[in-house]
C-alpha cells in the first residue's frame, strides 16, 4: 500500500543496514524525515532536533536516537487465533470449563451491535471475541448501526458530555438521534436469543426489545461517572430497559433499575501486542530506537495527552538518575493527528532538554510489534496517570511479567494491588521513589513482575472476558442459577 | 456420570460415594453501595447484601489466590492502600474466612472490628479515601469437570488436573455450603475413605501463607504420603 506521505526513503535492509534501495512497498523510512520542517510532531524532525549534552554513549545510540527508524509501512493483519491456541497459556483445565460453559449455550444465538466495523477498542475487541463464540459454536453474528454525518456528530457529541464536557442538547439533536435509532431499528432483525449493544451509538435499538423473546445486554465502555445531566437524563430511560449492563469499572457506573456487572476490559495474549518474541527482534527494535540495553530502561507507552503525565514521567525520571543510572522512553501516538498531543510532546520535549538519555518516540498507530519490544526491554513500566479509566498499557506490563509503577487513579487501583501485583503512586517524588526501590531490589521486583503475570492470567485475559459473557448468558437465560451464597 | 464401581475386596480403600470434581465460575455484580470515608464502610458492611461480605472476603482470596502472603481480604487493603490506616489493615488482615461457616457471623466480627477501631480513633471514621470502595457481589456459577474419585489414586489424580478454581470451590468455598469448618476434600477424606489424620492435615493447611497451588500442592503430599509413596 502506498504510503500518504512516504517523504524522502532511507536505503535500510531488515537489519537496519545500508544496502540496496527496496521496491517501495518493503521500504522503510524515517517518519521524522517525511514531516514537514519545524513540526513539533516529530521529535528528531529537521529543525526541532534534539541538541543532546555531551555523553559518553556510543555514537550510534545517540545518532538513533536523533533519527530513530520507525516503521512507515502498515504490517499485514495475522489471522486471528483459534481457541486451541490459548492452551499453552491458560491451561487444559480452564479451556475445559470454557468449553463447558459454552457446550450449554451450543445452538443458542447472540448477536452483538455496535457502531463501527474497524478502528476503535470495541471492533478490536469483537474482532477477537466473535471469531472464538462462533468456534464454541455460540453462533454470534456481529452488526453495525449506520447514519449519516449528522448521526455521528450527535453520538461523538454524546460521547464527549457522558465524559463530562458541556452540551447543549436540543429538541433537534434528540430528533436525529432517535430518527437513525429507527431507522436502524426497522433495517435489523433481532431474532437472537441473546443481544448486546456496546456503548451508547446503538442504545436504542432495545425499544425493538420484545417482552416474550430475547435478553438484551447494554455493554457500556465509557466512563459514565460524571455524565452531562441531560444527555444523561435522556440516554437512562433506554439504558433502563435492558435485562443487564455490563461496565469496565465500578466508577464508570450510574445508578441503574436494572443489574450491573464488571466486566474487566481485557487484553489478548496472542495478539501482536503481547505475544512472546525472539529476543533477536526485542534487541533489533531497541537498536532502531537507540536504546542501549546494558543499562536500566524505563518506559511509559500511552498517547501524549496530559491526564497521562508523560512530562510528570520525565521529573520522576531525573529524581531517579540522581541515583540511578537508566534510560527514560516515552513512547506512543497521537502527537501527529491530534493538536493537543502535538502540544504535550513539544512539552515533553522541553522537559526532557538534551538530556540524551531520554527517547522520546512518537510512533504510528501499526508499532503494535515495536510497543511489545519496548515492553519487553524494559525493567520497569510506569503509567503515571492522573485519570485513567482502565490502563491496558498497565496489563500488557504485568502480562509481560515486570515491576509497573501507577497512577493510583481510576481503574488502575484494580490492576494493581499495592507491593503485591505492581506500585501505586500519588506523586512525581513518590513514582520516582518506587522507579528508585524498584532498580535497586531486583528480587522485590521480580515477584512483583510474577504476581502481576498472575493477576493479568487471572483477570484481564481475552479467554476470561469469554468466559464472562458466557456465564452471563447462562444466567440470564436462567440455565445458570448463581449459588446462593449462605 | 460415573456408574456405581465394582468394590474389590482387596487392594486400595474404594469410597462409596464418589468425589465428583467441580469448578466454579464467577461474575462480579457492582452494588449500588459505595465509601469514601471508613464510616461510610461501616454503614456499608452493615447494610450490602451478604454476597457482597461474600465477595470481599472469600471470592476476593480466588482472584488473588497466586499471592502467598500479604492480601486477605478487600476491606484491609483499602484501609490500608486508600485510607493509610496500617493498625485497621492488620486487624481486619486477621480474620481468618475459614473460621466462618455463616456470612451473618463474619459480617459481625467486621462491623465489630471497625466499629471498636473507630471509637478509638475518631477523626479517621470521616477523612476522605484517596479512591473509594465499591461494593460488589459475586454470582457464582458451578462447573462440573469430568473428574470423578473412587479411591486415592484417582482423587490424587483428579487433584492434579483440575483448576485452580476447583481448588477453591472444594476447599475455601465449600465452607459456607458445609456449615463446617472443614472443606469437601477433607469432609470426603474421613467419611468416604476413614482417614481422619488425613482429612486433618489437609483442613490445616494455611490459605493465608500459601498460594492455591501451594495449596494443591500440600494436598496432594498429604495423599502421596497416605498412598505409601513418601
Amino acid at each position: 500500500m502506498k504510503e500518504k506521505n512516504p517523504g524522502k526513503m532511507v536505503m535500510v535492509d531488515d537489519s537496519g543496514k545500508a544496502g540496496e534501495l527496496k521496491p517501495e512497498s518493503q521500504r522503510e523510512t524515517n517518519v521524522a524525515q517525511s514531516l514537514p520542517k519545524g513540526t513539533a510532531t516529530a521529535p528528531s524532525a529537521p529543525g526541532v532536533e534534539r541538541r543532546f549534552r555531551q555523553t559518553d554513549l556510543p555514537a550510534h545510540f545517540i545518532e538513533r536516537r536523533k533519527n530513530p527508524r520507525i516503521s512507515t509501512k502498515q504490517p499485514p493483519v495475522p489471522a486471528p487465533p483459534r481457541f486451541e491456541d490459548y492452551g499453552p497459556i491458560i491451561g487444559k483445565p480452564e479451556l475445559d470449563e470454557i468449553r463447558f460453559l459454552a457446550r450449554h449455550l451450543r445452538g443458542k444465538t447472540v448477536k452483538m451491535v455496535n457502531s463501527t466495523a474497524v478502528g476503535g477498542g470495541v471492533a478490536e475487541i469483537l474482532n477477537r471475541l466473535i471469531p472464538l463464540m462462533n468456534e464454541l459454536e455460540v453462533p454470534t453474528r456481529w452488526d453495525v448501526i449506520t447514519g449519516g454525518n449528522d448521526f455521528f456528530e450527535v453520538t461523538k457529541g454524546f460521547h464527549n458530555a457522558l465524559h463530562g464536557g458541556d452540551y447543549n442538547l436540543t429538541q433537534q439533536i434528540k430528533d436525529i438521534f432517535m430518527a437513525y435509532s429507527e431507522q436502524n431499528r426497522k433495517r435489523m432483525e433481532f431474532d437472537e436469543e441473546l443481544i448486546v449493544i456496546h456503548d451508547p451509538q446503538p442504545v436504542g435499538l432495545v425499544r425493538s426489545k420484545s417482552p416474550k423473546h430475547g435478553k438484551w445486554i447494554w455493554r457500556c465502555h465509557i466512563d459514565l461517572s460524571n455524565p452531562h445531566s441531560a444527555v444523561w437524563e435522556f440516554l437512562k430511560p433506554l439504558v433502563e430497559q435492558y435485562d443487564a449492563t455490563v461496565f469496565s469499572t465500578a466508577a464508570f457506573t450510574r445508578q441503574l433499575a436494572n443489574p450491573q456487572y464488571l466486566f474487566y476490559p481485557s487484553i489478548d495474549p496472542l495478539s501482536e501486542k503481547n505475544k512472546e518474541l525472539p529476543e533477536e527482534y526485542i534487541n533489533k527494535v531497541c537498536d532502531d530506537f537507540g536504546i542501549d540495553r546494558s543499562r536500566p530502561v524505563i518506559t511509559q507507552i500511552s498517547r501524549f495527552d496530559r491526564l497521562k503525565d508523560p512530562v510528570g514521567v520525565v521529573e520522576s525520571y531525573k529524581l531517579v538518575k540522581k541515583y540511578v543510572d537508566c534510560q527514560l522512553v516515552l513512547a506512543g501516538g497521537g502527537a501527529t493527528d491530534d493538536p493537543e498531543g502535538a502540544v504535550v510532546l513539544q512539552e515533553v520535549m522541553e522537559a526532557a532538554g538534551d538530556d540524551p538519555d531520554v527517547i522520546v518516540l512518537n510512533l504510528p498507530p501499526w508499532s503494535a510489534l515495536e510497543i511489545n519490544a519496548l515492553q519487553r526491554a524494559s525493567t520497569v513500566i510506569v503509567q503515571k496517570s492522573l485519570k485513567e479509566g482502565f490502563g491496558l498499557t498497565v496489563t500488557e506490563g504485568l502480562w509481560k511479567e515486570k515491576p509497573v509503577v501507577a497512577g493510583a487513579v481510576g481503574g488502575i487501583t484494580s490492576q494493581i494491588v499495592h507491593k503485591l501485583t505492581g506500585v501505586l503512586v500519588h506523586s512525581v517524588e513518590g513514582c520516582a521513589y518506587q522507579i528508585r526501590y524498584l532498580l535497586t531490589h531486583p528480587e522485590f521486583a521480580a515477584q512483583l513482575g510474577k504476581n502481576g503475570k498472575a493477576h493479568a492470567k487471572e483477570n484481564f485475559l481475552v479467554t476470561v472476558g469469554l468466559k464472562r459473557w458466557l456465564v452471563l448468558f447462562q444466567i440470564l437465560l436462567g440455565m445458570a442459577r448463581p449459588n446462593a451464597v449462605l | 456420570m460415573a456408574t456405581a464401581p465394582q468394590l474389590p475386596t482387596t487392594g486400595p480403600r474404594w469410597a462409596l460415594s464418589p468425589f465428583y470434581f467441580n469448578s466454579a465460575s464467577h461474575l462480579l455484580r457492582i452494588g449500588p453501595e459505595k465509601a469514601t470515608t471508613l464510616m461510610e464502610l461501616l454503614e456499608a458492611i452493615r447494610t450490602c447484601p451478604e454476597s457482597s461480605i461474600f465477595q470481599h472476603t472469600f471470592q476476593t482470596l480466588a482472584e488473588h489466590h497466586f499471592i502467598s502472603s500479604g492480601f486477605s481480604n478487600d476491606f484491609s487493603h483499602w484501609a490500608f492502600a486508600s485510607c493509610n490506616e496500617v493498625e485497621l489493615a492488620e486487624r481486619l488482615a486477621a480474620i481468618d474466612v475459614r473460621e466462618f461457616t455463616s456470612i451473618a457471623t463474619l459480617r459481625e466480627r467486621l462491623i465489630h472490628i471497625m466499629e471498636s477501631y473507630l471509637q478509638k480513633n475518631p477523626r479517621a471514621a470521616t477523612r476522605v479515601a484517596m479512591e473509594p470502595f465499591y461494593l460488589m457481589a459475586s454470582d457464582l456459577v458451578v462447573v462440573p469437570t469430568p473428574y470423578v474419585a473412587r479411591n486415592l489414586e484417582e482423587f490424587a489424580d483428579g487433584l492434579r488436573k483440575v483448576s485452580i478454581h476447583a481448588i477453591y470451590y472444594h476447599f475455601i468455598d465449600a465452607r459456607l455450603r458445609l456449615k463446617l469448618n472443614s472443606n469437601d476434600f477433607s469432609v470426603w477424606l474421613e467419611k468416604e475413605l476413614d482417614l481422619p489424620q488425613a482429612a486433618d492435615k489437609v483442613n490445616r493447611i494455611d490459605i493465608y501463607t500459601s498460594t492455591l497451588e501451594e495449596v494443591r500442592r500440600n494436598i496432594l503430599k498429604v495423599i502421596e504420603i497416605e498412598m505409601g509413596r513418601v
